[in-house]
């Protein structure tokens, strides 16, 4: 039976031994008593990878501990000042260029939204919501559709599946027939949409489906009362 | 883990909890994108950029994925990679005598901690892991400069080591 004073004097040296510097009766004296020590043999499995860390470091820095300016927060908090006015600035214009057309800018108006229900693509529309329900817990996706002469620009961002999942997205048009738009890689901390496009113009389109490698996922556009459903495709 | 008592979806929605990220987590930010990019003004750059970004995307954070820490590190670490990537059609100049990271980024985020840990030591700590593993230098050496047994250089060793391992796991750190 070891003693608590036998097993820290043993443990003292389990710092150098870690870092290789342990050499003869000393080591051998450490491995020795590491075989029949469970709880040193564990603080070693504690520091090995701490011990395997350093050489990554370099030691020049260490005395450097850059520190921001003080003025960095107040530049900042401006920034975000400035983003929220602009922001709030952009909604009001919309609301007030809402109400104030008249006569014959209402009229064009008009024709314009009539065009684009009527399914011509008149490329200025600020996109189409598209809405997936029933997604599994935790995940969300927000995408919208916007017409253009080539076809459909898609702004996507997907919440909840794992950083690095690759994401392919098509558009189905009617019969099924897919049009593809392309892929791209969920990131954890991109706060930023994927735009992608297919040539597939959204009159046309019948369904948006994200497809993450382990599951599809699919949600109805343009068709009224249609409801989205979850894909059954499961790709592995 | 770090976390921060407001951690709750779009933690950083509102400007006070902004603020408040800032007051925990700019310095260490800074310090990384500084060992990153080796420029204290691009560094300020891609600090603000990140804020910026963690405000507009607020509520699109969720604290049962990480830390608040965590993501604005990962928000960060993209930040670099846009102006690394914006940086590399013109030539970069060092200054303060901080040459600019130029291993991988991964890689730049792995030292940076190791270093930032290592200041987070205390003196006597880091005084021997710096003599005996960076510098390579005899331990019996090191103690007779420090006029210490060469037993308590060894235990230095090891409880160095052991403090680097909470400061480390303070910092996020999982094996």
């Amino acid at each position: 039976m070891k003693t608590r004073n036998e097993c820290r004097e043993w443990r003292e040296l389990l710092g150098a031994y870690a870092l290789g510097h342990l050499e003869g009766d000393e080591r051998a004296g450490l491995e020795a008593h590491l075989e029949g020590c469970a709880g040193c043999r564990e603080e070693l499995a504690a520091l090995a990878p701490v011990a395997r860390m350093l050489p990554h470091a370099d030691p020049a820095r260490f005395e450097l501990a850059p520190e921001p300016p003080p003025e960095l927060g107040r530049r900042i908090a401006s920034a975000i000042e400035d983003e929220k006015q602009r922001t709030q600035q952009r909604r009001r214009r919309r609301t007030f260029g809402g109400l104030a057309f008249g006569g014959a800018a209402a009229a064009a108006v008009a024709a314009v939204l009539l065009l684009f229900v009527l399914g011509g693509s008149s490329g200025t529309d600020a996109g189409q919501p598209v809405e997936f329900t029933d997604l599994p817990e935790g995940i969300s996706i927000d995408a919208t559709l916007e017409p253009h002469a080539y076809g459909t620009e898609i702004h996507m961002y997907v919440h909840g599946v794992p950083s690095g999942t690759l994401c392919r997205v098509w558009l189905r048009g009617p019969r099924g027939v897919s049009y593809p738009a392309g892929t791209f890689r969920y990131r954890w901390g991109d706060d930023s949409d994927a735009v992608l496009s297919s040539a597939l113009d959204i009159s046309r389109t019948r369904e948006l489906v994200v497809d993450t490698g382990k599951r599809t996922f699919v949600a109805p556009v343009n068709p009224p009362g249609a409801t989205a459903k979850i894909g059954q495709e499961e790709s592995t | 883990m770090i976390q921060l008592g407001t951690s709750t979806r779009g933690a950083l929605s509102r400007e006070r909890d902004v603020r408040e990220a800032y007051a925990a987590h700019s310095g260490e930010l800074y310090g990384f994108a500084v060992r990153s990019l080796g420029d204290s003004g691009l560094a300020e750059e891609a600090v603000q950029e990140t804020f910026v970004r963690a405000w507009r995307a607020g509520d699109r954070f969720d604290p049962k994925i990480g830390s608040l820490r965590t993501w604005l590190f990962a928000i960060l670490r993209n930040v670099v990679i846009d102006l690394g990537r914006a940086r590399s059609v013109r030539p970069s100049v060092a200054e303060g005598g901080i040459e600019p990271s130029v291993e991988p980024l991964d890689e730049a985020l792995l030292a940076w901690q190791v270093e930032e840990a290592m200041r987070r030591l205390g003196e006597d700590h880091r005084r021997v892991l710096v003599e005996t593993y960076y510098r390579g230098r005899p331990y019996a050496e090191v103690a007779e400069e420090l006029g210490v047994p060469e037993g308590t250089v060894k235990s230095r060793v090891y409880y160095g080591l052991r403090a680097l391992r909470v400061v480390l796991e303070e910092m996020g750190y999982e094996d």
